[in-house]
């Protein structure tokens, strides 16, 4: 059983980390070199954000075995962008004990006012949490995140990064309402050994298959955070077997993903959800295999005050259980009931308490139950 | 009788005069003189605070801010962008994020703003009408608030 070979991270064991930390760090300093050298005319304006965290996790009643594990992880996310008069340079370099990667580094034009065109490697507009909160931890509520919305190196089952073309474009409606449309293709993740391997800019290799996203949201209100809309992908996901025999014969996963999520906020509730279908095509030298499943997960918070905010989430899916795809995941978080509270201090800092009673995939369709009790500080600097 | 009465009457006119002056303050929204745009609706000024591109002809509106002055910081977040600190803080922060959208440039002194001023081709700042009326190349926009 994997969990007790090793540390955790967001449920996965550490051992399956990859630790690129001393192959990328010459590249962020070669990186933070050219940023510093960038132009900067008298329209051009710098954004400089560190988004620092520290985690600590405690497992408790692994069945089976009867294991307890517990976890120190600490991280920096590093956000820096450059604006000209119809340019923008944005880049995002995530910084942990567990890893050392280059998010997203892309450059945008804007033609209009209200319309970015990117190029380069951004997070997939497909997944409303991802696409909202970025690895920015201070600025999600809740410590974990849904497992629908998970990374591609932390146990997730859909691409969350993508190297190509996007196209963000807002329209104003009359009311101050706003219609958003994000469009992405580009390069999506392999599958090689027992995860999703985005593709990295800094050490490119080929064999990245097609990834398609779109995403349409509603904002009642220009200058409110409350959204709903639709999202949906195409994935190309070729497979490396890497040493894994369930693999040997696995040539590429199509698969198809179409669904929705609402961000709601009253005076002193805020409901975040998503629920997405999900349909896989297995390639297999000798035929195809397909299966459905749909996640889904709800996300009410409540302010108590200004500073705490007490919160919980579900997350449930139909069809996940038995799902061929997802068995070749099995750190994937099934399910996941979890309550929470959040206190802000200070400047921009908040001390997070998490408790949960997890599954997560295992292996052979056997689940793994545990409870996890997390305990985050994050930040934010500027 | 007369000088009991007259003294204390004119000290108390004469608070009441600095009273006035002092209650008679404004926040002027100004530009440097070679921007063309010569108005701008509160939505469009909340807009280019908050975040959101606003261009009038093919001019990018970049606003500008003072920030250390509590009052002006009390009638930024309470007229102008409408939204509590908290908010605007969580708001821009949000958008550095998720599209590096540059908040608006902050600077420590109305001197260091108004040379800030002259540098862009549409720079947008609010002060306090007096210190406006002492610098060159700039024009106001519109009066942002009156306190009375």
């Amino acid at each position: 059983m994997p969990v007790a070979q090793g540390l955790w991270l967001e449920g996965k064991p550490m051992h399956r980390q990859k630790r690129r930390l001393c192959r990328s760090l010459p590249a962020l300093a070669a990186g933070v070199g050219i940023l510093s050298a960038f132009p900067v005319g008298a329209e051009g304006q710098h954004e400089f954000l560190l988004l620092p965290s520290a985690d600590y996790l405690y497992v408790s009643d692994l069945s089976p075995p009867d294991i307890v594990e517990s976890d120190v992880h600490a991280g920096v996310d590093v956000v820096y962008s450059f604006t000209g008069e119809h340019l923008r340079l944005l880049g995002e370099y995530l910084l942990s004990t567990d890893e050392s990667e280059l998010e997203r580094l892309q450059l945008g034009w804007s033609p209009t006012d209200n319309s970015m065109l990117w190029v380069g490697r951004f997070h997939s507009p497909a997944s409303f949490w991802i696409s909202e909160f970025h690895h920015g931890k201070y600025l999600q509520t809740s410590i974990t995140r849904p497992s629908l919305e998970q990374w591609e190196d932390e146990n997730g089952a859909t691409p969350s990064h993508i190297t190509g073309l996007h196209l963000e474009f807002d329209r104003e409606l009359q009311d101050e309402a706003v219609l958003g449309f994000a469009i992405a293709a580009g390069l999506g993740p392999r599958f090689v050994a027992d995860e999703l391997v985005a593709y990295d800019m800094l050490d490119p290799e080929s064999g990245h298959g097609l990834s398609l996203a779109l995403r349409a949201s509603y904002r009642p209100h220009l200058f409110s955070p409350a959204q709903f809309g639709f999202v949906s992908s195409w994935n190309e996901i070729n497979v490396e077997p890497a040493n894994n025999p369930d693999l040997a014969t696995l040539d590429r996963i199509d698969q198809l993903t179409a669904g929705v999520f609402v961000d709601m906020h009253w005076e002193k509730l805020r409901l975040i959800s998503s629920l997405v279908y999900h349909h896989n095509n297995l390639r297999y030298v000798d035929g195809g295999v397909s299966d459905d499943y749909v996640l889904a997960y709800v996300q009410p918070e409540y302010f108590i005050s200004d500073d705490f905010i007490l919160f919980g989430r579900v997350d449930i899916g139909d069809g996940e259980d038995h799902s061929v795809y997802l068995n070749l995941l099995p750190t994937f978080i099934s399910h996941r009931n979890m309550v929470g509270v959040r206190w802000d201090f200070a400047a921009s800092q908040s001390l997070t308490f998490e408790f949960a009673d997890t599954s997560q995939q295992g292996e052979n369709f056997n689940h793994e139950h545990y409870k996890e009790f997390r305990l985050q500080w994050s930040a934010a600097i500027r | 009788m007369t000088h009991r009465v007259t003294i204390p009457l004119l000290l108390a006119s004469l608070c009441l005069w600095l009273d006035a002056q002092a209650n008679n303050h404004s926040v002027v929204l100004v530009t440097n003189e070679r921007c063309l745009v010569s108005e701008l609706s509160s939505l469009d000024i909340r807009k280019a605070y908050l975040g959101v591109t606003v261009s009038v002809g093919d001019q990018v509106i970049r606003p500008l801010r003072v920030v250390g002055d509590p009052e002006l910081d009390r009638i930024f977040f309470q007229t102008i962008v409408a939204m509590s600190e908290k908010s605007y803080e969580r708001r821009a922060l949000s958008l550095a994020l998720k599209f590096g959208t540059p908040r608006p440039a902050e600077h420590e002194s109305v001197e260091e703003a108004l040379a800030a001023l002259q540098r862009t081709s549409c720079g947008i700042v609010f002060l306090w009408a007096e210190d406006v009326h002492a610098s060159n190349n700039t024009k106001t926009i519109r009066v942002l608030w009156q306190g009375n």
